[in-house]
């Protein structure tokens, strides 16, 4: 079932942290709302459960109007945060639980948890109680008792923010394959954009409860529309930094970074990712301020003028602290923002 | 080791002798002075060591009368006052208007003192003028001699002693109410629950270590049940000795009929309903 979210607001006094959002999910998609906190994500997905009421703006599951219709008729499945699983109940009476509400017979609400629990691994530990159970199990416990009914949809919160490093990994793409394998139209909330990028079909990044772009995950991070969007996608962030162009020359402090532009004269706001710069004969000459070996990767500092910069660059190459080398940006690598820090395009 | 242990003895010194005066040695005491028979505290004479007092005490048929009594009032108050101040805490916790406001009145009875308390109820149930009656008048409900009548004389006791004891329950099931993660009731919505299963299944198990508290201590405060005597009636038992309860009469041996060692075994005999009752229970809280 697809999703529309038309003209959404959620208002708290004068703040609004949900401001006028519209956004449409096909059916089976996994969107992944990104953001800091405090962003309006969780916001605006507790109201796509019913659990807020929107200030104003309607959402849709399908043809339905389901604004004003409440959790338990919306056909949904939401997982917590912190799980919210009930503490006194073994795990396969939490995921029966929601059939018990549907008045589904004992016999067959087992039948199906069983089958859940099968589905997200865990058989064998339906008598435990949750609390005897590990993190990354406990959230599967929850992902069950969600998607045992059956729901049209399914609606993460932070499904990974208490799990440690590689669990999170594991988990990531544990709940990819149980949404493929259901196909469920699912949105889930994290401000991990590593995490967003990996597993979702489309990105909704948001900022101050407005929606800055919403696409899939490699053009986004390609081509974002604006500077918030640029710097909020990619480990390590992407270089930002003030450059003057003067009749199509690109310069960083008095370096000529490219030429040839189709730009007005005047100064810009430009962004390049660290893994867009490449060693070359021609180019910037620069020294090493500091180098770090990542593995894959050398972290290399430099500086052009008093910019800082930060590149990533094959780890099999030598260069040293202290070090000179010249470095250009590659072809259609650096990003140029408006004053108001709107995407202008890539040269 | 030796020293530092030696160091917190010094610092319980002080608690430590004043527990040992004023609540062992009187235990020691009671206890000792339930065998005496015959017993002259000023001289401090007895004719003999036996079991005199206990034969005596369990042929007053003010006492069987008092343990029955008190018996009927734990049965009666402590589960309604449970249930009943579940009920408000629950409400109280919810998204009311004015909640400080409620939970201001409903705490008022803990703070106030007994005696005045009683006053005012003593003027409740009145039965020309009280308020009980002119409520009961609007369902057609004839007046009640709520406390001039034996067989009135120990529902109008439960009826205070229950509102009373509501108070703290009350507090201390918020107190529990508040420690139940809001996401589990959250939860339960997108479940489908019904409210009573939200009740019996997230609420109940949530606050159940707060219940079993409220019961053990509302059942050793309502065995000990004095005060609440004492207020309603100005200082006798109810009518005709009807709402006799054992420390009622454990008071009225000692003070008024001078007679020690009926009063000692009284109070050894309620000691051990609430020791047995005590343990039964915490085995009972164990078992969970």
């Amino acid at each position: 079932m697809d999703i529309r979210i038309e003209n959404l607001t959620k208002a708290y006094g004068d703040f609004k942290a949900v401001d006028n959002m519209n956004l449409h999910i096909a059916d089976g998609e996994l969107v992944g709302l990104l953001g800091p906190s405090g962003c309006g994500k969780s916001t605006t997905l507790f109201m796509l459960a019913g659990l807020s009421d929107p200030t104003s703006g309607s959402i849709y599951f399908g043809d339905k109007n389901v604004t004003k219709v409440a959790p338990e008729d919306r056909e949904i499945g939401l997982v917590f945060q912190n799980y919210a699983l009930y503490p006194h109940m073994t795990v396969e009476e939490n995921i029966m639980f929601p059939l018990i509400n549907r008045k589904v017979k004992k016999a067959e609400a087992r039948e199906r948890a069983n089958e859940m629990a099968k589905l997200v691994q865990l058989d064998g530990l339906m008598k435990r109680k949750p609390k005897a159970l590990s993190g990354g199990q406990q959230q599967r416990v929850a992902i069950a008792r969600a998607l045992v009914k059956k729901p049209e949809v399914l609606l993460l919160d932070e499904p990974l923010s208490n799990l440690d490093a590689k669990l999170r990994i594991e988990t990531r793409e544990e709940i990819r394959r149980i949404q493929q394998e259901v196909k469920i139209t699912t949105i889930f909330v994290t401000h991990d954009q590593e995490e967003a990028m990996s597993i979702s079909d489309r990105i909704a990044v948001m900022k101050s409860g407005i929606v800055q772009q919403y696409e899939v995950p490699q053009t986004m991070y390609l081509n974002p529309d604006n500077l918030f969007v640029a710097q909020f996608l990619g480990m390590p962030q992407v270089n930002t930094f003030s450059v003057e162009v003067k009749s199509g020359n690109i310069y960083c402090n008095g370096a000529l970074l490219r030429s040839g532009c189709e730009l007005k004269d005047g100064t810009y706001t430009a962004g390049i990712r660290p893994e867009s710069f490449e060693i070359a004969q021609d180019g910037i000459t620069v020294k090493a301020t500091h180098v770090r070996m990542t593995g894959r990767d050398l972290l290399i500092h430099f500086s052009i003028g008093d910019t800082e910069f930060r590149i990533l660059v094959h780890s099999d190459l030598s260069i040293k602290e202290g070090d000179e080398f010249t470095i250009r940006a590659r072809k259609n690598q650096i990003m140029i923002f408006d004053a108001d820090e709107k995407s202008l395009g890539k040269f | 080791m030796e020293k530092k242990s030696m160091k917190g003895y010094i610092y319980l010194m002080p608690a430590l002798i004043v527990i040992l005066l004023f609540t062992a040695y009187p235990l020691i005491r009671a206890f000792l002075m339930s065998f005496y028979e015959d017993y002259n505290m000023i001289s401090g004479e007895y004719s003999r060591i036996g079991l005199g007092n206990y034969k005596d005490l369990f042929g007053d048929k003010d006492f069987t009368k008092a343990l029955r009594n008190t018996s009927i009032y734990v049965v009666f108050v402590v589960p309604c006052s449970i249930a009943l101040s579940l009920l408000i805490a629950v409400l109280l916790n919810s998204n009311i208007k004015c909640q400080g406001l409620f939970q201001t009145i409903f705490f008022l009875p803990y703070v106030t003192s007994v005696i005045a308390i009683g006053l005012v109820w003593s003027w409740i149930f009145n039965s020309n003028y009280g308020l009980l009656n002119i409520i009961l008048s609007w369902f057609g409900i004839d007046k009640v001699q709520w406390l001039n009548k034996p067989k009135y004389a120990l529902p109008s006791l439960i009826i205070f002693s229950v509102w009373k004891s509501m108070a703290f329950d009350i507090l201390i099931f918020l107190a529990g109410l508040q420690t139940i993660p809001k996401d589990l009731y959250n939860a339960s919505r997108v479940d489908s629950t019904p409210r009573w299963r939200v009740f019996w299944k997230i609420t109940v198990p949530g606050i159940a270590p707060m219940i079993s508290y409220a019961f053990i201590m509302g059942f050793i405060s309502a065995f000990k049940v004095y005060n609440e005597v004492f207020s309603l009636w100005g200082g006798k038992a109810g009518p005709a000795n009807s709402a006799i309860t054992v420390v009622y009469y454990i008071y009225d041996k000692f003070y008024n009929s001078h007679n020690y060692g009926l009063a000692s075994a009284a109070a050894v005999i309620l000691f051990l309903i609430i020791l047995v009752l005590t343990i039964v229970q915490r085995m009972m809280g164990r078992k969970k």
